[in-house]
């Protein structure tokens, strides 16, 4: 992955698809099953997640010659929620509702694995474009898996989509009351994982042969 | 603002029990799916992350309480340093972690060699900082005495959780689980039926 010769648009698909931070790498699964709900959580969560792991890519690319190796993690955790902090108070100010539905995860993206493994895996040994491309990835590769998961909880859970109503009358989202509850949320994610990991495995064989 | 002993009982069991952090709050997934392959280490990380929580939740209270807020007082308003909050929290977290991983490394180097990577990745464990943010939130741990029982339960409850999650899944291994669903999948399974099963709990205490 770090090899020179992958383009940056590669970096950036890898992020979304080969290497999707919940779906693949299992990073960052507390808000992916936390704030997956409903879709309006999922893509406000996963825009403050792309928001957060942009910037502390950006600062650490553009620090990478400064960092000192055994403070790195600390630089990296103090970069990581000062831009948290912006992102929290931004949507206080301007999505009060929706920032108190996430309750306590949107300070939590500064524990996220997944954040501070690009810096760490990325950010702190490759230029400005590349980093910016690989979070730009991640972002979206985040933020695509929390919709997945979102879209399903939804329409099941409560009938609706971005709070329309989108399921025939006949349907009645009360018996399925379990999707939006805890239980909903760890069972949706480990089929969709279970999916993602036959196609993979389908994939490798067909590569195979 | 009864200090009874029912009150700290109810915090306790609501914490540990109905609202367990990890079956019910989603915090502290990466742990509760990485280290619940056996019951004794899942049974240690359970012990460590207590421990951590227990002090962290303590120390940021009295951060916030001790320092934040009388300075913001001094400068005409008490929530005028609030932004220092999640920075100040983090490094509490990362500094009690390297204390318990020196503590550990001492007195228990079996333990410390069962960990391996383990223990440094406390620092990411969502499910401390989440009770600390947790504690910050609701206005009826804004005594000391809750906020402790609040941190000590929620330890307490993790620990349930991974140890009953190892339990599982030491017999997991002896099953014939589809070749797609083994690892993460079946563990997210599991756990999505143990938070039904903790689901049962709601009601007690409210």
């Amino acid at each position: 992955m770090a090899d020179g010769k992958v383009s940056d648009f590669t970096q950036f698909r890898e992020g979304v698809v080969d290497n999707n931070p919940v779906l693949v790498q299992l990073l960052g699964m507390c808000p992916a099953l936390a704030v997956s709900n409903t879709l309006e959580n999922a893509i406000v969560m996963g825009g403050a997640a792309t928001f957060v792991v942009v910037m502390s890519n950006l600062v650490t690319s553009l620090l990478r010659h400064q960092i000192k190796p055994h403070v790195r993690i600390l630089i990296f955790t103090l970069t990581i929620s000062t831009f948290v902090t912006i992102a929290d108070l931004f949507l206080r100010a301007h999505l009060f509702d929706v920032s108190r539905k996430l309750g306590p995860f949107v300070p939590l993206i500064i524990v996220n694995c997944m954040i501070i493994s690009r810096a760490e895996v990325v950010a702190i040994r490759n230029g400005l474009k590349r980093s910016l491309a690989d979070a730009f990835g991640i972002g979206v590769g985040f933020t695509l898996a929390l919709s997945v998961v979102g879209v399903i909880r939804e329409i099941l859970g409560s009938g609706t989509l971005l709070n329309y109503p989108v399921t025939p009358a006949a349907f009645e989202p009360h018996l399925w009351i379990i999707m939006v509850l805890p239980p909903g949320a760890f069972l949706t994610l480990g089929v969709i994982i279970g999916i993602v990991n036959y196609v993979r495995q389908r994939d490798r064989k067909g590569g195979a042969a | 603002m009864t200090l009874g002993i029912g009150t700290l009982m109810g915090i306790f069991l609501s914490v540990a029990l109905v609202n367990n952090l990890v079956l019910a709050g989603f915090l502290g997934i990466c742990p509760f799916l990485g280290v619940s392959r056996k019951i004794d280490m899942a049974f240690g990380m359970g012990c460590d992350v207590t421990f951590v929580m227990t002090i962290s939740g303590v120390v940021t209270w009295l951060i916030v309480h001790g320092i934040l807020v009388p300075v913001g007082n001094a400068l005409g308003d008490p929530e005028a340093l609030f932004f220092l909050k999640y920075v100040a929290f983090i490094m509490v977290i990362a500094s009690m972690v390297q204390l318990v991983e020196m503590y550990v490394r001492k007195f228990f180097p079996p333990l410390y060699t069962a960990f391996g990577v383990f223990l440094p990745l406390i620092t990411t464990n969502c499910a401390i900082l989440g009770a600390c943010l947790l504690i910050d939130m609701k206005p009826e741990y804004q005594n000391l005495l809750n906020a402790t029982v609040f941190a000590f339960g929620g330890g307490i409850g993790f620990m349930l959780a991974i140890t009953l999650m190892a339990g599982v899944r030491e017999h997991i291994r002896f099953s014939d689980v589809p070749k797609c669903l083994q690892g993460p999948a079946i563990t997210l399974l599991v756990a999505g039926i143990l938070a039904l099963a903790f689901l049962g709990f709601a009601g007690i205490g409210s």
